[in-house]
């Protein structure tokens, strides 16, 4: 088989859980927290790092942003035999009484985005893996670590949806504000339909440093760093509990 | 409480109190008494339309079960209503037509989110906020599954409107209709569960659905022969994961 066009790529050369921040530097801090790992392959903003943490193979794909990016690493990834997609990445939260920073680990998500509507009929649910959200929940409080279940509103205009556009951002994002949806980013929906479709898991850890409403009480950089560390080590815990899971252990 | 709350809810017929903090809501009316005779005691309290609601005890727990009749515009109502006197946890307990081929007659479907395929959980919120089941009341169906010994398979249905466009009686051709949710890794068809969800999901309370498997709707098996055993055990399900999050104090 030749190297997958875009993630380059071969079988074998990936765990059955791969983590997927958007942001290319931070595949290096993700693979960081693995016992050892190894840069594999790099092309375009997909860069793989291929380690082992507590006996198990794993590793991190940088996707960039948005959904259509993350929509060609989970394709090309199943087919060098990946399994598990665990989106590791940042939004901006909604919900004011969330702390600053925060850490939530995404259960479904609005179908805000192009990308699945091209997949799928926009009906069809962006729903977490049961698994992942129990195996997030439970690892955050194995490791004392603050998180919070919700919903994720994913769009693809960043600058029509955060503090940093021209736009009334709050008049159009009330309705998933009333609703109860936690925070807004760009990717969930693809990880979480896609990896559905596929017959295989998918979920979303998202850390936001504040929130729409009041974007000048960000939390500080190094508050954040810790909250990726956390949601990192969260989904690490994460990946040895699937990997229990699925091999009957 | 509100003005609102201290009357009668217009379609289910029940104040704050009347029912339990988990309710069960089967499509069929006839379902509720089969609920009734399953609890060590339950009690009659009010029946309008096709909304029964008997409320009982089991081992202790004190849960209800509130009928909505076929399709999501009941369900709505029924939904809503029992929000508005103060029910924490909603369970729907229903038949549907599996269309993965691997799925058999008497074994369990625990539903993690549900295709919106009707429109009335549209006029609540677009089309694009997703019909998620609660993780907790997913948690609590596997392990009365379990605890019962029953089969059970975890994922996502479709929930649709028009029956006699996608069942075994359908008209036309319905396979090809349904191919690209099969597909889709969609494990079954009914009429309620997305509605429910979205309705749970934007007022912050908890939803779930488990389902009993027939036979996949493409199979002329026909019906399931021990079916009255079978909606025994979906019922028994449903009573008993109101007991599990009754014990870890989610009412």
């Amino acid at each position: 088989m030749e190297k997958q066009h875009h993630i380059q790529l071969l079988p074998g050369d990936v765990g059955e859980t791969v983590f997927l921040p958007g942001d290319i530097s931070r595949a290096k801090v993700i693979a960081d927290h693995f016992d050892s790992a190894e840069l594999i392959a790099q092309n375009r903003q997909y860069n793989t790092f291929t380690g082992m943490y507590k006996g198990i193979k794993v590793s991190v794909t940088s996707t960039g942003i948005g959904g259509a990016a993350a929509a060609i690493a989970i394709e090309e990834l199943i087919k060098v035999g990946a399994k598990n997609f665990i989106r590791i990445g940042t939004g901006g939260a909604f919900q004011t009484w969330l702390p600053k920073p925060c850490i939530l680990v995404i259960t479904g998500a609005v179908r805000g985005d192009g990308t699945t509507r091209e997949y799928f009929p926009v009906e069809y649910p962006a729903v977490a893996d049961f698994y992942i959200v129990e195996g997030m929940i439970t690892s955050a409080a194995e490791l004392n670590i603050e998180v919070h279940p919700g919903l994720e509103w994913s769009h693809d205009a960043f600058y029509a949806g955060s503090p940093l556009s021209n736009l009334d951002i709050l008049t159009i994002e009330k309705p998933w504000i009333d609703a109860g949806v936690l925070i807004a980013s760009q990717e969930a929906s693809t990880v979480l339909s896609l990896s559905m479709a596929r017959k295989c898991r998918g979920g979303t850890i998202l850390c936001s440093s504040g929130c729409h409403q009041h974007p000048e009480m960000n939390a500080t950089p190094e508050q954040m760093e810790k909250a990726i560390s956390n949601a990192t080590k969260i989904s690490l815990e994460t990946a040895v509990k699937l990997h229990k899971l699925d091999h009957g252990l | 409480m509100n003005i609102e709350m201290q009357h009668r809810q217009h379609h289910i017929n029940l104040l704050p109190g009347e029912a339990a903090p988990t309710v069960l809501i089967p499509g069929d009316p006839a379902r509720v008494k089969i609920f009734a005779e399953l609890m060590d005691e339950a009690w009659k309290v009010t029946e309008k339309r096709e909304y029964i609601t008997y409320t009982g005890i089991k081992d202790g727990v004190k849960i209800s079960c509130t009928s909505t009749g076929l399709g999501c515009s009941p369900t709505a109502i029924g939904t809503e209503e029992l929000i508005r006197i103060g029910t924490k946890n909603i369970i729907r307990i229903g038949t549907c037509g599996p269309i993965q081929p691997y799925l058999k007659p008497g074994e369990m479907i625990i539903a993690t989110g549900a295709v919106r395929g009707e429109r009335t959980s549209e006029e609540f919120i677009s089309i694009d906020y997703p019909a998620v089941a609660d993780y907790r009341i997913v948690r609590a169906l596997i392990d009365a599954c379990v605890k019962l010994g029953l089969t059970y398979h975890l994922g996502i249905i479709r929930t649709h409107d028009a029956y006699y466009m996608e069942s075994p009686q359908a008209i036309g051709d319905y396979k090809t209709r349904l191919q690209k949710w099969i597909d889709l890794n969609v494990l079954a068809l009914e009429n309620e569960s997305s509605t429910l969800f979205v309705i749970a999901g934007m007022q912050g309370i908890r939803a779930g659905t488990i389902l009993l498997s027939g036979y996949p709707i493409f199979d002329n098996y026909g019906e399931d022969k021990n079916l009255n055993t079978h909606i025994k055990n979906l019922v028994l399900a449903g009573i008993e994961a109101a007991k599990i999050l009754h014990e870890k104090g989610l009412d």
